[in-house]
């Protein structure tokens, strides 16, 4: 354990552990668009970032991502100090530059103050921030369907050479965890279409309701080990089936007991 | 044939030496990328053509070399006739013969063939006596133009891997370590950090696996430092990258090269087969039980792999996007164990200063930045290619005496140091010697070493543009600051180019440089928006002509110019065939006419008159 | 572990208390949580089954989540899902044989029982002693009944 000193209170943590997660156990609001528990910390929305000194630093700050700094002993952090504050609102008038349409952003920008973009607007912006959860969420499941394509402005998320991913399961969770949902999917008469690819969905053999499609479903057969009859009924009639069989072990017992 | 101890290296050594001294006359063909573009190849292919049906005494096929990059590339193709060091540049096939008969055979010289400094026919046969070369120290491109193209038999009849026979058969790991930290040796790859204590730094951490990796990335655009290394003399840095790895602890090596320069990656491959042939690369090196092997790993070529975490990801396979190094990559680096990055320039000084020692080294450049350092000279100089001075020597020697200033006489305006990442300086700091901490001070940077200079025909706030233009293509997007602020911060030197911005427009790029800078998260942004402030700090009143006069003093910025025909026009319609959208009307021999209306200021009858009467207002 | 949670389906009438105390209990910023027990009809007369999370040795939840958001709590022995970790695949709602990794709608997450973190409300709440939260003796590892 390591003691350092968060907004001028001393707060303990385990050496090593990110700020981000020492700051939000103080429950101190500091935003983070492109951080998920799922994967390793990435560091592009830069919002998270934080003013950091020490005693013996003399006065000089430096200003890090609180996603990835680890923590250390002696070590005084400042989530709202002036700069960082000034640079938060700049990051978000950058991105509602980039992405004048997005609700999430508008909301966020004005919560910093800034109504309309001082920067140029660009033009054909869209609501895909690029923080990367959908890739490296892809990749942690293990997929790797989708990845981020080309570089600098232009950089974009897509699967590989623009056709539909042969490694996507229709699990969703690229698009469940996307901050601006941009991603988009549509499930209709058993099918589900995401990344222009069209996947069965598997349906309830109790009350006909849709659930996982069949690809994720025998993958995790396959991966996990888990019998492809456990997929075949919905949450819900699982649980009635369970009530139903419990109900007649416990008739049972009545029957012994009169 | 693998050598068992460091006695065989040695006996192979004066084996090879002899053998090179067979021939008194060498014929050195500079076949490196600059004279390969302008014929090189052609040349050395008719050389030996023509040989292979003469008998000259003394000299044979064998006494022929295609070299590495000689430097002066300009001048190319260049053909270099030793032990005297006759020079001949721009040879052409229809030559060759004249070279064999009377430099070869009889040893004269050809004087036509002979470089001229000042186009005056006064001229030089030595290139030791052309100022392009004299004022200068070569360490790590020494062999280039020396010896063959990845030749492993030269390389060692010069005395090559014997600083790694030197360290194997008799020092210990730490002191390689503070031999390199005594000489001071910094990275040259861009920031300059020590080279000694990085590795002592990788040595020390506690792991099974280390690497080492050579950055041969060079993705700079107008750099070519490194390449010319890789492709002329690729066995010093095998032998700086082994005794390195020797020093550290390493087995496994790899060497980032970009895609863009094949021969690069052909000639490292070759050196490798043929050290690891002779048992100076790969198991139990010069017989002992020391073991190092180097894989190429080739890069798509993006500015950004060069960034060490960028260039570790892509050479572990995965997308080349730098990541935060609050853990530094000599801790935590290529699949997560201790690795050691340098320079392709660093790793091939490293034998140097094995084997001329630490304090040899020191004496060379200032005290704080020892050694020499190459620079890819070029733009408006009169003598452009590839260099190498001494740290410390002053931009003004560089541009004047080794340039030999700026092309036409005409005033220098500003030299671009450091790359996209670096900046421009101007008159003022000419006198600023050139080493990492002086060019940091003034608002550029070292970087890996290009060197642009630019005369007043040349808008400072388009260079801005351009090299902030480079960047938003090249970032990799990752993260906020630098992927969105250099694009704004492109699109407001936009506007200042196009005479649409305000002054307010000005403190905006200053404030929304330094939030890029900071947030940041690599050396790319950090530094990307350096040309756009060193411009801003040298050369304010070019910015304010375009913004308050609307006026773009160097007559570069389209939007702001017009052209016109002056009556020194003497109608030789040379820039109606130009125009593409017939701006321009006239019979020969009458002035012509340059219509605003259909013009679009390409330029293209600006840089087509010879009269100067196309003039810029 | 020093308790165990007990279902005695012969004691439950199906007043559904457990269901609100499970709900209210994982409200989120006021707003009623989905509940992660259900008392429902056993198929014969007055017989209530509450369907419960089984916390199962060699769970398929477990199995099936490829982020490993779910775990076993050493301290109170229920699987519990890590809501920051969990990418809402639905893998686990699917796989649960026992229909106990559910999706609570309102909030848009995927929840399962979590024994309250070691207090069951619903047992606190049960009326009738149906649910019980009961300690393990020391000695023998026995459950109290
Ligand atoms: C955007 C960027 C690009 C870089 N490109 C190169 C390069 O092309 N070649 C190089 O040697 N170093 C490059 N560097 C520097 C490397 O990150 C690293 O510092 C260097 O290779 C270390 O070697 P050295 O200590 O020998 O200089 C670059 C750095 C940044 C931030
Ligand atoms: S600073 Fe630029 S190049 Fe570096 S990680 Fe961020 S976006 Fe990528
Ligand atoms: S829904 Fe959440 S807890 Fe369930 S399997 Fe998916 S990631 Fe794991
Ligand atoms: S959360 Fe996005 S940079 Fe830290």
């Amino acid at each position: 354990m390591v003691n350092l000193t968060i907004n001028g209170k001393v707060v303990q943590a385990e050496e090593g552990e990110v700020l981000l997660s020492v700051i939000r156990r103080e429950k101190i609001d500091v935003p983070a668009l492109c951080h998920h528990e799922a994967v390793e910390a990435f560091g592009a929305c830069r919002l998270c970032v934080v003013e950091i000194t020490r005693q013996e630093w003399d006065g000089w700050c430096d200003y890090v991502t609180s996603c990835l700094y680890p923590a250390s002993d002696g070590l005084i952090v400042n989530t709202h100090a002036a700069k960082v504050n000034d640079l938060r609102k700049t990051i978000v008038d950058l991105f509602l530059a980039r992405h004048p349409k997005c609700p999430e952003i508008i909301e966020l920008a004005a919560e910093y103050g800034v109504y309309s973009t001082t920067y140029q607007t660009v033009v054909d912006g869209d609501n895909c921030i690029l923080c990367g959860l959908c890739t490296r969420i892809c990749d942690r499941m293990g997929f790797h369907a989708i990845s981020t394509v080309g570089r600098g402005h232009g950089k974009e998320v897509s699967p590989p050479l623009h056709k539909a991913p042969p490694d996507c399961t229709g699990c969703l969770a690229c698009a469940q965890n996307c901050p601006t949902s941009f991603i988009e999917y549509s499930a209709a008469k058993g099918f589900l279409t995401i990344w222009d690819k069209k996947f069965e969905l598997l349906k309830c053999s109790g009350c006909g309701k849709e659930t996982i499609t069949k690809v994720f479903a025998e993958h995790l057969c396959q991966e996990r080990k888990i019998p492809f009859e456990y997929f075949q009924i919905c949450d819900e009639c699982h649980r009635k089936q369970l009530a139903a069989t419990m109900g007649e072990i416990t008739s049972w017992d009545r029957e012994a007991a009169s | 044939m693998q050598l068992k101890n460091p006695k065989q290296l040695a006996t192979l050594q004066k084996k090879y030496k002899a053998a090179e001294e067979r021939f008194p006359k060498k014929v050195l063909i500079c076949c490196g990328p600059g004279c390969l573009a302008s014929g090189a190849q052609k040349i050395s292919d008719k050389f030996k053509q023509v040989l292979k049906d003469k008998r000259i005494k003394g000299f044979s096929v064998e006494a022929l070399k295609e070299t590495g990059c000689h430097g002066f590339c300009e001048q190319g193709p260049l053909v270099i006739i030793e032990p005297d060091g006759t020079f001949y540049t721009r040879v052409k096939t229809k030559d060759v013969e004249e070279i064999i008969e009377m430099s070869v055979r009889k040893g004269e010289t050809i004087d036509r063939l002979l470089y001229s400094p000042n186009g005056d026919g006064q001229r030089i046969q030595r290139y030791h006596d052309i100022d392009f070369y004299r004022h200068q120290d070569r360490i790590a491109l020494a062999n280039l133009g020396k010896i063959s193209q990845c030749n492993i038999e030269e390389y060692i009849a010069l005395g090559g891997y014997q600083a790694l026979a030197k360290v194997i058969s008799s020092m210990k790991p730490d002191q390689i370590i503070d031999e390199i930290t005594e000489s001071g040796l910094r990275g040259r790859g861009g920031a300059g950090f020590a080279a000694g204590r990085k590795w002592a730094t990788c040595r020390k951490i506690e792991s099974d696996v280390r690497y080492v990796i050579c950055n041969g990335d060079e993705g700079d655009p107008g750099a070519f430092m490194d390449r010319a290394i890789m492709e002329g003399d690729p066995h010093a840095i095998l032998e700086g990258m082994v005794i390195a790895a020797f020093a550290v602890g390493s087995s496994q090596g790899y060497i980032y090269v970009r895609e863009e320069y094949p021969l690069a990656v052909v000639n490292l491959q070759k050196a490798i087969e043929q050290a690891e042939e002779m048992g100076l690369l790969g198991d139990n090196i010069l017989g002992s039980d020391f073991s190092f092997k180097i894989r190429i790993s080739r890069g798509a070529g993006a500015f950004v792999c060069g960034e060490s975490s960028a260039l570790m990801k892509s050479v572990a396979g995965e997308v080349g996007e730098p990541r935060a190094k609050y853990i530094r990559s000599v801790v935590k680096g290529l699949h997560d164990q201790p690795t050691v990055l340098n320079n392709v320039e660093t790793l091939a000084t490293v034998p140097v200063i094995i084997n001329k020692g630490a304090d040899w080294f020191k004496k060379i450049g200032t005290k704080k930045n020892t050694g020499t350092k190459a620079f890819s000279l070029v733009g408006k100089v009169r003598n452009t290619g590839l260099i190498e001075v001494a740290m410390g020597t002053t931009l003004r020697k560089i541009i004047y005496d080794i340039g030999g200033g700026i092309i036409d006489d005409r005033p220098f305006k500003a030299v671009q140091t450091g790359g996209p990442s670096g900046g421009c300086l101007p008159e003022s700091q000419l006198d600023l010697p050139v080493d990492f901490d002086s060019l940091t001070e003034a608002g550029s940077m070292m970087g890996s070493g290009g060197m642009i200079v630019m005369d007043d025909k040349t808008c400072m706030v388009d260079v801005a543009r351009y090299f902030l233009g480079f960047l938003v293509n090249e970032s990799c997007g990752k993260c906020v600051p630098c992927r969105e602020g250099l694009y704004q911060l492109h699109a407001l030197t936009v506007r200042v180019c196009e005479g649409r911005a305000t002054e307010a427009d000005l403190e905006k790029m200053e404030k929304l440089s330094n939030q890029v800078i900071i947030g940041s998260l690599c050396g790319l942004g950090k530094s990307g928006p350096n040309p756009l402030l060193s411009t801003m700090k040298y050369f304010r009143e070019e910015y304010l002509a375009h913004i308050r006069d609307k006026r773009c003093p160097a007559g570069v910025c389209r939007e702001l110019i017009t052209y016109e025909i002056n009556d020194k026009c003497t109608g030789c319609m040379a820039c109606i065939a130009v125009c593409a959208t017939h701006a321009i009307t006239g019979k020969k021999g009458e002035i012509h006419v340059l219509n605003q209306a259909k013009c679009t200021k390409c330029g293209a009858c600006y840089a087509v008159c010879k009269h100067d009467s196309v003039v810029v207002s | 572990m020093k308790n165990r949670f007990i279902v005695n389906p012969d004691l439950c009438t199906g007043c559904r208390t457990c269901e609100l105390a499970c709900s209210f209990t994982h409200a989120i910023e006021g707003l009623r949580g989905q509940t992660r027990i259900y008392p429902l009809d056993g198929g014969f007369k007055d017989l209530w089954i509450p369907v419960v999370c089984l916390q199962c040795d060699d769970a398929a939840c477990v199995k099936s989540c490829l982020v490993d958001a779910l775990r076993r709590n050493s301290e109170t022995g229920a699987i519990d899902l890590n809501q920051e970790v969990c990418v809402k695949c639905m893998a686990c709602v699917a796989a649960c044989p026992f229909g106990c990794s559910v999706v609570d709608q309102q909030h848009k997450l995927v929840v399962k029982c979590d024994l309250c973190g070691g207090d069951p409300a619903c047992a606190h709440f049960c009326p009738t002693k149906a649910l019980k939260w009961n300690p393990i003796e020391p000695q023998t590892r026995k459950v109290a009944v």
